[in-house]
């Protein structure tokens, strides 16, 4: 019934491997035949029902257009008694009695055809039912049936790596320090940054002639140059 | 948007997250598509296909790779760490345990990115945590 009781029991029976049993069973087919089936179901459904309606509306609009005629008798065989026209108003009444019963027929017939619309209505809903839960159904035998694909090239990748010792720690391992050297190469390059950042400071100090060693050695070019002067005037 | 696992494999290997993880996707023969993380390159995540869902695994370890006798306490561990792990599950398939994380096949790619960058950092957390379980 359900693929998840199908694979209790085959875990149950076959200790942890699913296997082919559940997967390449008839449940595949049996489920896609079931979804064909009610969509079939559904297509003819559905044809009838356009018939149906059409009936439908047809006699409803008959009901209705009775109605309508027997109102309008009704009001003439009102005006007829005014006129004290006894026997055509005893005529109107006999036409307003025979439409009425046409118009209940009609009514009853319209009454059981708007019931079988509806039970079509909810047959197709519930044939639509099935389809979903099949369509789940599936879904759900095909992950099964992807996870095991990965799961071919887990395996061998698990085998791959040759002795299981350790495996998952030393490759934790790997990552971790693999995780470290990132964390310590980004360190360095705040770092970096914030050197290049006080170089730019430094730049922009000596571009403004302030602190530099060349505005110092200009400052000691002027001075000497003063005293040069002072001792040959002296 | 729905595309095929060539057409993700074409785009996970051209994106950089903001966290700056980089991808390295392989469609193998069995049509599954092998995914390598920057942050965590040693645990790749299998991502198949379905109608319905993308299916991204990633196998953690074998049932031979725990500790005799602690396959119990293992479980019961897995188990109650599986609702803490945002976006992945835990599982058993055929003897491997696995993370894995299921996505409507029309999910976003952003969001796929994200959800495989999530699952690579929850593997890490997850067999740092069992670690001493392993063999």
């Amino acid at each position: 019934m359900s693929i998840l009781r199908d694979m209790f029991t085959a875990l149950r029976g076959a200790g942890s491997d699913i296997g082919e049993s559940i997967i390449d069973a008839n449940a595949v087919r049996i489920l896609e035949q079931e979804i064909r089936d009610a969509e079939d179901a559904i297509g003819k459904a559905r044809q009838s029902l356009t018939r149906l309606k059409g009936n439908e509306i047809k006699l409803k609009r008959a009901v209705n257009s009775l109605e309508a005629d027997v109102a309008d008798y009704e009001v003439k065989a009102m005006e007829a008694l005014d006129a004290d026209e006894q026997d055509l108003a005893a005529k109107v009444a006999e036409r307003i009695a025979e439409l009425e019963t046409e118009r209940d027929e009609k009514s009853t017939e319209h009454k059981k055809l708007s019931d079988e619309v509806e039970s079509i209505n909810s047959m197709i809903k519930n044939r639509n039912k099935i389809i979903q839960k099949n369509k789940r159904e599936l879904e759900k035998i095909k992950t099964i049936k992807e996870l095991q694909k990965t799961t071919t090239s887990i395996s061998s990748n698990i085998a791959a790596t040759g002795s299981n010792q350790h495996r998952v720690k030393k490759a934790l391992e790997r990552v971790k320090a693999k995780q470290e050297r990132w964390r310590d190469n980004m360190e360095a390059g705040e770092w970096m940054a914030v050197e290049d950042g006080t170089d730019d400071l430094d730049r922009e100090l000596k571009d403004a002639g302030i602190g530099s060693p060349a505005s110092k050695g200009n400052s000691v070019l002027e001075r000497l140059k003063a005293k040069q002067a002072g001792q040959s005037a002296g | 948007m729905e595309n095929t696992l060539e057409d993700l494999a074409h785009s996970l290997n051209m994106t950089t997250t903001e966290e700056g993880t980089t991808f390295d996707a392989l469609l193998t023969e069995a049509g599954v598509l092998e995914v390598v993380c920057s942050n965590n390159d040693e645990f790749p995540i299998h991502i198949a296909k379905t109608e319905a869902q993308l299916l991204a695994v990633t196998p953690l370890f074998n049932v031979s790779e725990v500790q005799e006798g602690k396959a119990d306490e293992l479980n019961a561990v897995m188990l109650q760490l599986s609702p803490a792990i945002p976006l992945s599950s835990i599982g058993l398939q055929e003897g491997n345990y696995i993370l894995f994380g299921a996505m409507a096949v029309n999910t976003k790619f952003e969001n796929i990115v994200h959800e495989l960058e999530v699952q690579a950092e929850n593997t890490l957390e997850v067999l740092d945590a069992i670690e001493s379980l392993l063999v």
